[in-house]
């Protein structure tokens, strides 16, 4: 076995390698949730059920407050796009689409439950399954043993790379805690992300352009 | 990117409930939801006996999906164990520990509560005890208790170590519910019998006796130093005890070379493989050590 530095080491590593991309998501009426620096020029990922009907305000690492704009927002994966004005953050990588989960493997989840900030709990992946939403689709799941609460929602899974495995959300309830597998939140951004390319070239036309 | 040692970790956390995934099945045998089992060998499958309900059309889905009838072989509700044959050899046997459970050992609690595939959660062995009395007129020498959950359909599931083995059968039907764990080679040894013979027989005795005192000039002579025995308050007629030369007022202080401090532990002592065996019983008469050799009858 490579031993590269202590156990006890490499988690306090990772623990610091994803903490600086979670941030604070929290709506005008409802409690807190957690979220996920998804690109440096601001975007920002956490649960559709985190924000209310009024745009929410993020709190960075920095304590830095901002007013988040909705880009995006899907109640039937629970996953939500923010954009705010800051630039230079860090994000967290999410996995490849390729690297497949295992039942056993270590997970790590990070967000504010019970709005204890900044909390990091451990576990495996219990089991991968699907979870049905209300138009009846089925939803890849990543099921856990990792302990999470109310203010976990929109924070991220990580594996022991430190990459995002799933996005916490309590959809289901039981006793297995449950994430929103990563495959889901890929085509969730990549279709928002097209959406809003092709807006921005259509604004960019200009009056000229459309004689 | 480099592995460090997190992520070796997590890889044999991975590998070990893949590879005893392969030995871990989904047994069908009551109406609510199913529950697990290990194949112990390749037409045996070692389980849980409060979730087998019926004993007619159980069926065993094997990891790669495919579903095979079986019987029961043996159960016994002491020790919540059952074994089930299946009707043609097809399971992949499961790997047993070479070395007991310890204290603080990291240990996967796997299942097959369904057709979905393995289920797993991560725990470490919190306690060791025993003997326990279970629920069923049973006595279990020794268990083990984790802190990992144990999620609906585990009953019969394995405990595993992070090397792939399997430290013990985890069964939440012997503690009220609770989960708890068989150590392996109880489970094993018990299975084996069950399989022989159907059924786990407890051996009898034909002894009213309580729990007293041994004085120390009395565990001088005894030339060891044992603080407690069974005193003798009425041998039955006819019993093996009397046929063994058993009188009331013997103090037994220990059966098989193993000493009896307890009711639990000649209860332990007399269940498994003694019955219609002649064993060597150390008595205290007069205060002076004897040895009565006394033939195990089935209660």
């Amino acid at each position: 076995m490579n031993f590269n530095g202590t156990l006890t080491q490499v988690i306090h590593e990772l623990v610091e390698q994803v903490m600086p991309s979670l941030v604070i998501v929290r709506g005008r009426r409802y409690g807190a949730g957690a979220g996920i620096v998804w690109a440096e020029n601001g975007l920002i990922l956490t649960n559709n059920h985190v924000i209310g009907r009024q745009a929410p305000i993020v709190v960075l690492q920095n304590d830095g407050e901002y007013e988040a704009r909705l880009l995006a927002r899907d109640p039937d994966v629970d996953l939500a796009l923010l954009s705010i004005e800051a630039a230079r953050l860090t994000p967290l990588k999410p996995a490849s689409r390729e690297a497949s989960l295992r039942i056993g493997e270590l997970v790590f989840a990070f967000g504010h439950p019970w709005g204890q900030r900044n909390t990091v709990t451990r576990g495996i992946v219990s089991a991968l399954g699907f979870a049905q939403n209300r138009r009846g689709d089925t939803l890849p799941i990543v099921r856990s043993d990792v302990p999470l609460a109310p203010g976990n929602s929109g924070g991220p899974l990580v594996n022991a790379y430190g990459q995002v495995v799933g996005i916490n959300a309590m959809i289901v309830g039981g006793d297995q805690s449950v994430s929103i597998a990563v495959s889901v939140v890929n085509d969730f951004v990549d279709k928002v992300l097209a959406k809003q390319a092709a807006q921005d070239r259509a604004s960019q036309h200009t009056p000229a352009d459309v004689l | 990117m480099s592995k460090t040692i997190l992520v070796e970790l997590s890889d044999a956390l991975a590998d070990a409930a893949e590879s005893v995934g392969k030995a871990t099945v989904l047994v069908s045998a009551r109406r609510r939801m199913p529950a697990s089992g290990i194949s112990y060998t390749a037409d045996l499958i070692l389980t849980a006996d409060h979730v087998i309900e019926r004993e007619e059309d159980i069926t065993v889905t094997l990891a790669d999906g495919t579903q095979v009838s079986a019987k029961v072989a043996g159960r016994d509700a002491g020790s919540d164990l059952a074994v089930l044959k299946l009707e043609r050899a097809a399971a992949q046997a499961a790997e047993v520990t070479k070395s007991p459970a310890r204290l603080g050992q990291i240990a996967l609690v796997l299942g097959r509560p369904s057709t979905n595939g393995i289920e797993a959660s991560l725990g470490t062995v919190s306690a060791i005890g025993g003997p326990i009395r279970t629920g069923h007129g049973g006595m279990l020498e020794k268990y083990i208790r984790t802190d990992g959950i144990s999620y609906p359909g585990f009953s019969g599931g394995p405990l595993v170590a992070a090397d792939g083995t399997v430290l013990g059968v985890n069964t939440s039907g012997l503690a009220n519910g609770a989960a708890l764990t068989i150590p392996a080679d109880i489970a094993w040894r018990i299975a084996e019998t069950l399989a022989k013979q159907g059924r786990v027989k407890h051996g009898y005795l034909g002894i009213r006796s309580q729990a007293v005192e041994i004085p120390n000039f009395t565990q001088k002579a005894l030339q060891r130093a044992q603080a407690s025995g069974l005193l003798v308050v009425s041998v039955e007629k006819d019993s093996p005890a009397s046929r063994g030369g058993l009188m009331v007022g013997d103090i037994l202080v220990s059966v098989a070379g193993l000493p009896i401090l307890h009711h639990d532990e000649l209860f332990a002592r007399l269940s498994g493989d003694v019955v219609g065996k002649s064993e060597s019983l150390e008595i205290l008469r007069g205060g002076q050590p004897q040895t009565l050799d006394v033939l195990i009858g089935e209660r």
